[in-house]
């Protein structure tokens, strides 16, 4: 309490958070420019579902549990296309997550500090890739190869289910090499090349925010380099990890060109990733779509929904533990 | 403020100036009024129709064409966002989805471009292609609906005049997206054999989707290109699939040769398809093509499996994207694709358009004429035809009956078979002209001797050749004539062949499929897995350990 003469008469000079003038324009405009984001976001998200309600009240919960994809029959279902999909990104990030780490724990820790800047824009620049290309270098380079690599699988593994190929007989004198093409695994393959820059440049940005004291410490009590990237880095961006990887697999999830031009179609669930034919949502609508009539269409966009949701639930996720791990949160234990 | 609207105006200004300069650019330079018409529709046609654009493009007719199957271009047409359309099958009505195909906007078909479905095969014997292998419909038929399953099936190897073919699934490749190819296909399969495509199908009529059973060996690809590279893989051994013909001539891959009414094995060059067609009728009420006579042409040359492809062109006379420009466009652009653009239509793999077909399409463009009379029409009917199969002076000339060459006698069922190689979009089908010195096939049939490698013997078939069926073909032979006939010596003219290597690919399309399961020696296999297994971790040490060492030794230097 202020004890001045006609101090009652003096009132606090009224001091607000709201910003005026200029920063007001500011703050306001670029609020409108985030909320864009969202409206956009939201907005395919209702325009997806609406196109979808025709198809989920002609065929309710049938449509999740059906595997063909018979329009002239009236037989509609993604229990084979979801299946599908998923066989597909999990093959990509069985290759692209081991390659992805190793990258990024290379360019983050071991990589002399001349060349890391090339690395970083070359895995950068796999990432600026057009897919068709990937796609491409799948079909016509590597897809001979993989048949041989799957042939040897179901030689050798095909007591595990996933690596069986029903009826093709992997030591016959001739192998049936026609059974080991156009299948998840080969377009896993080319997948996993996409969404590996992605995945690698969310790992790399976390191992770089390692705090260097802690690192120093490590090394300091006698560790060696992998010790301290086991003990330190490791730990620290646990949470990187596991976001990068989601954010790569919902990337896969959704990747289109490159399967279209790899898989052949084909609508049954099977678990053998091996085995010619399989199919995911995004290649069935980029390959039905140009001459689909108005309820194929919609059954097409229901399928879109579905990924929509998926993508979206895999991304938060993503998010939230990417997010966390940057707290330094992991690094507690 | 006045002086933003100022620049507003000068802006608006340039931009008018600029616009009216393009639109009146094309007007300006050209003597006859010719107006850009686009199109949309079937990719099966799009090869002939862009060569067709660029070789009018000179006389300032200018026409653009998209493809995107001919679904679409029918799609676009009833919309009414194109000129013409182009499509494999007329509007269905309501299509196989039951979903309306029909357009409201008045049009004329009228035939464009024909060609055969040619049946595209990866067979190797050993490591041979083989290159000649013969099928009738019912058995093609049998492989698409997944009844014949092996290639060592008694009816191929009937087909095939008693050779046999190793065991080896078959898998049949066809289109899983809307394909003009495949309605094609299975308009034949329906019309000629009801009963096994019906059951296999559940129900009578074509598709544009060609129906997959779960549990078959049967796989889809999207296009006709992806057809093809499936089938030509290296995997593709046992595969087999339908495309256009230029799709195989190009990779340089064989077809079937098919069966037609007249007991011969006939590949789908150009002049087999345009003979098929020369019995293609046009249904007057709807103008669609009614294929029966094609299928059953009795013609020793014709391939049955012959169609064509649709304009659709529109001929209202009110019609909302039509001008007396656009019209005569489109009118000399038909003629000039009706006419001298035919004689390219072999180049491409497809078969030129017959006298028929021609007379019905410029029936149609007269339709253009009627509808807006300011059309000019004249010096443009049959007469100044260009076209290679008929003689527009003298229509009643057969002058494609002249040009078409015979089917070689080996090729009739029960002889050869012969030994040419197909997929070389060779008219004469590969027998050359006339005289035996051509006819290479001196073997044939099943082989006691083969197995050897191609290349080892000059002559690969006639030297190992010999046993049981032996069948010659001559040019005006029948077969069956020299059977047994010894060494490289051909059994018609008596002359020494030299030449067989090279016109029957070595021993490839005569290999002895009993050597095959003796080309692997499962006794290595260990060894070799071993040694890559070696190499493997070689690669990946190697480069490790050598630039460590490479430090260590620097370093001691460096002391």
């Amino acid at each position: 309490m202020l004890d001045l003469p006609g101090a009652d008469t003096v009132a606090p000079r009224h001091i607000s958070r709201k910003p005026a003038g200029v920063d007001a324009v500011f703050e306001h405009g670029i609020r409108a420019v985030g909320a864009t984001m969202l409206v956009i976001t939201g907005g395919v998200g209702l325009f997806l579902g609406y196109q979808a309600v025709p198809t989920f009240q002609r065929y309710g919960w049938g449509f999740f549990t059906t595997q063909t994809w018979q329009p002239d029959t009236d037989q509609i279902g993604i229990a084979a296309v979801l299946t599908g999909t998923i066989s597909v990104a999990l093959v990509a990030m069985f290759f692209a997550f081991p390659l992805a780490l190793t990258t990024a724990l290379y360019i983050s820790e071991y990589a002399p500090a001349r060349i890391k800047p090339v690395l970083v824009s070359l895995v950068d620049l796999m990432a600026a890739v057009p897919s068709i290309v990937y796609g491409l270098w799948g079909y016509l380079l590597v897809m001979p190869h993989a048949g041989d690599l799957a042939r040897f699988l179901q030689a050798h593994l095909g007591w595990i289910p996933i690596f069986d190929v029903p009826g093709s007989d992997p030591n016959a004198a001739v192998p049936d090499y026609g059974r080991y093409q156009f299948s998840a695994f080969c377009a896993g393959i080319a997948v996993a090349m996409m969404v590996m820059p992605m995945a690698c440049a969310v790992m790399r940005q976390v191992f770089s925010q390692t705090p260097v004291g802690e690192k120093e410490a490590a090394l300091a009590l006698g560790a060696t380099r992998w010790g301290m990237i086991r003990s330190v880095v490791i730990p620290f961006g646990r949470g990187g990890i596991i976001g990068g990887t989601m954010l790569g697999l919902g990337r896969a999830l959704g990747e289109t060109i490159a399967v279209v031009l790899i898989i052949s179609p084909s609508f049954v669930v099977k678990p053998n990733v091996l085995e010619v034919g399989t199919s995911t949502v995004s290649s069935l609508i980029a390959g039905r779509f140009g001459e689909a009539t108005q309820a194929q269409l919609s059954a097409l966009l229901a399928a879109g929904f579905v990924l929509f949701l998926i993508t979206l639930v895999v991304n938060t996720l993503a998010a939230i533990i990417v997010n966390r791990s940057r707290s330094g949160a992991g690094t507690d234990a | 403020m006045n002086r933003t609207v100022s620049v507003l105006v000068r802006c608006l200004a340039a931009i008018a100036l600029a616009l009216g300069c393009v639109a009146s650019m094309p007007a300006a330079s050209n003597a006859v009024a010719y107006a850009q018409i686009e199109g949309t529709g079937s990719t099966w046609s799009e090869l002939i129709v862009q060569q067709w654009i660029a070789d009018v493009d000179a006389n300032g007719i200018k026409v653009v064409y998209t493809g995107g199957g001919s679904s679409k271009g029918r799609k676009d047409f009833a919309q009414g966002s194109n000129d013409f359309a182009i499509s494999e099958i007329p509007y269905q009505g309501t299509d196989e989805l039951g979903n309306a195909d029909k357009s409201d906007r008045p049009y004329a078909y009228l035939p464009i471009v024909a060609g055969g479905t040619a049946f595209t095969y990866q067979l190797k014997v050993g490591n041979d292609l083989v290159r000649n292998l013969r099928l009738s419909g019912e058995t093609l038929v049998k492989i698409f609906t997944n009844q014949i399953t092996n290639w060592n099936d008694p009816q191929i190897s009937k087909d095939n005049n008693g050779r046999k073919f190793p065991s080896l699934p078959i898998t049949p490749v066809v289109r899983s997206d809307g394909s003009g190819t495949t309605a094609q296909l299975t308009t034949w399969m329906n019309n000629q054999y009801p009963s096994l495509w019906r059951s296999y199908f559940g129900r009578s009529g074509l598709t544009s989707y060609y129906p997959i059973k779960n549990g078959t060996r049967t796989i889809g690809q999207s296009g006709s290109d992806q057809v093809m590279n499936a089938v030509s893989a290296a995997s593709g051994n046992g595969y087999i699939g339908y495309v256009e013909y230029s799709y195989p001539v190009n990779k340089n891959f064989p077809v079937v040769k098919v069966l037609n009414k007249a007991g011969y094995y006939v590949e789908p060059t150009q002049y087999n398809t345009a003979v098929a067609l020369t019995k293609a009728k046009i249904d007057p009420k709807s103008l669609t093509q009614i294929l029966t006579g094609v299928y059953t042409n009795p013609d020793k040359r014709a391939y049955p499996i012959s169609s064509y492809s649709y304009m659709i062109i529109p001929t209202a006379a009110n019609d909302p994207r039509m001008t007396t420009a656009k019209r005569q466009t489109l009118a000399d652009f038909l003629y000039y694709s009706l006419c001298t653009g035919q004689t390219k239509a072999g180049n491409y793999g497809y078969s030129p358009l017959t006298l028929n077909l021609v007379q019905a399409g410029l029936k149609q463009i007269a339709l253009l004429k009627k509808a807006d009379p300011k059309v000019n029409l004249s010096n443009r009917d049959v007469r100044g035809c260009n076209n290679p199969t008929f003689d527009g002076k003298n229509p009643n000339r057969n002058k494609l009956a002249e040009i078409a060459p015979q089917p070689p006698a080996c090729d009739k069922q029960g002889a050869g078979p012969c030994g040419f190689a197909t997929g070389t979009n060779d008219p004469t089908g590969g027998s050359g002209g006339a005289g035996g010195g051509t006819t290479t096939a001196g073997g044939g049939g099943a082989k006691a001797g083969g197995g050897t490698t191609g290349g080892t013997t000059a002559g690969g078939p006639g030297a190992t050749g010999g046993a049981a069926g032996g069948a010659a073909g001559g040019t005006g032979t029948t077969a069956g004539a020299a059977g047994g006939a010894p060494g490289a010596i051909d059994p018609v003219t008596g002359e020494a062949i030299t030449n067989a290597s090279a016109q029957t690919g070595g021993g490839d399309v005569f290999a002895d499929p009993s050597t095959v399961l003796s080309a692997d020696r499962p006794g290595d296999k260990k060894a070799f897995g071993w040694l890559s297994g070696l190499l493997l971790v070689g690669l990946v040490l190697i480069p490790g350990v050598y630039v460590a060492s490479l430090r260590r030794r620097l370093l001691a230097a460096a002391r």
